[in-house]
């Protein structure tokens, strides 16, 4: 029973958004249009941007998933926003996040990069505390960009968001001082995750930091926590989320060029890895 | 929604559209229906609320006016769509179900 009320919840919430948001779509979209053609400085959309197969996952089970209608971010925002029952809405919880996380040892931010940032909750909160600092936030999918592009604006946030793959960033070397990756990892596969560590290491300077939140190793997990996993892993488009809990991603990280890493637990089911990019 | 059951690299397959979590699936969509009912009750029951604080404060309404309300013929109409719309939301697993029998033994 209780797994039936979870996915018939799910599934309610989504006919509800998308209904709602499907009347007002020609606004919207316009809307959408308007902010990005008024403000192009903050929006970077690759004409050319192939879209890798794997992101072809109906995530959370928002239908049509992340990328493929044009109001998948408001969508997808709105959708964050009965998760969180509110408590969210002003972004109380990246802010927290954020506020949490440690600078590089030797406090220079003039660079930071926001991985997979979706709507750019946590793009626009690295800004309020780097304000200072050139701040990135990237994500695969135009539709979340142009909604994280709107919002940003209207926070008066100066931020860039751009269409690039966490795993390829098409960056400088060494280009950042912090990068950060909130709850990206579990929604990847397990080559992509390789992938996207070593590009992590490849643009953060000597001394900078990569900052993850994620879901904690299986082993660091009640059967219970599992078992509730395993379920959102089949029920709820978290397909790869088993694999990554399986990895070590601390290993992976210490092989990819980084040390001394910090980890340990955040908060319910979620870790974090704080680590520094080791010296040439 | 139609959901890809197989993952495009790896991963753990979908469980798709329309998982069954009780042994008969009559079950799974009565919960369903339960559920869209308990969402359609509790909006309306909210917004009444809000309505009849509004309207009582501002004296906009007597006593027994919403029992007295005639509706005008196109109110009445649109009354009709609605109460459809509410009875297809209730009713819509139930009518797949019904559907998809229906196709089984057709095919």
């Amino acid at each position: 029973m209780n797994n039936r009320l979870m996915r018939s919840q799910q599934e309610m919430k989504w006919r509800r958004i998308i209904s709602t948001f499907d009347e007002q779509r020609a606004n919207l979209e316009a809307e959408l249009d308007e902010f990005a053609n008024q403000h192009p400085q903050g929006l970077e959309i690759d004409p050319d941007f192939v879209q890798p197969s794997y992101t072809n996952v109906h995530f959370h089970l928002q239908p049509d998933g992340y990328y493929k209608d044009s109001l998948a971010g408001v969508r997808y925002h709105y959708g964050t926003k009965v998760f969180f029952r509110g408590d969210n809405d002003k972004d109380q919880l990246h802010a927290k996040l954020v506020q949490h996380t440690p600078s590089p040892a030797d406090g220079r931010v003039k660079r930071v990069l926001d991985l997979a940032c979706s709507v750019g909750q946590s793009t626009t909160a690295l800004k309020s505390k780097y304000p200072d600092a050139d701040v990135w936030g990237i994500d695969h999918s135009a539709p979340m960009l142009k909604a994280a592009h709107r919002r940003a604006v209207m926070l008066e946030s100066d931020v860039t968001f751009s269409q690039r793959l966490a795993e390829d960033t098409g960056f400088n070397d060494a280009e950042f001082d912090l990068v950060f990756a909130f709850i990206l990892f579990h929604e990847l596969p397990k080559r992509i995750i390789g992938e996207t560590v070593r590009e992590a290491a490849r643009v953060l300077r000597p001394g900078g930091l990569f900052v993850v939140y994620d879901f904690c190793d299986s082993a660091s997990m009640s059967p219970l926590e599992i078992y509730h996993r395993d379920f959102d892993a089949r029920h709820n488009g978290e397909a790869y989320s088993q694999d990554f809990c399986d990895m070590d991603l601390g290993t992976l990280l210490s092989e990819s060029g980084f040390g001394p890493i910090d980890m340990g637990m955040a908060g319910g089911y979620v870790k974090r890895w704080f680590a520094t990019r080791a010296e040439e | 929604m139609s959901i890809d059951e197989h993952t495009p690299e790896g991963g753990v397959p979908s469980a798709g559209d329309h998982p069954h979590y009780f042994n008969d699936p009559i079950l799974d969509c009565l919960t369903n229906m339960v559920l869209e009912l308990a969402a359609e009750v509790w909006v309306n029951r909210e917004r009444m609320l809000v309505f009849e604080q509004l309207l009582g404060e501002q004296d906009l309404i007597g006593a027994g006016a919403v029992e007295n309300f005639k509706p005008s013929e196109q109110q009445q109409g649109s009354l009709r769509e609605e109460r459809d719309r509410f009875i297809g939301g209730i009713m819509r697993e139930i009518r797949r179900l019904a559907e998809q029998r229906d196709d089984a033994s057709n095919s």
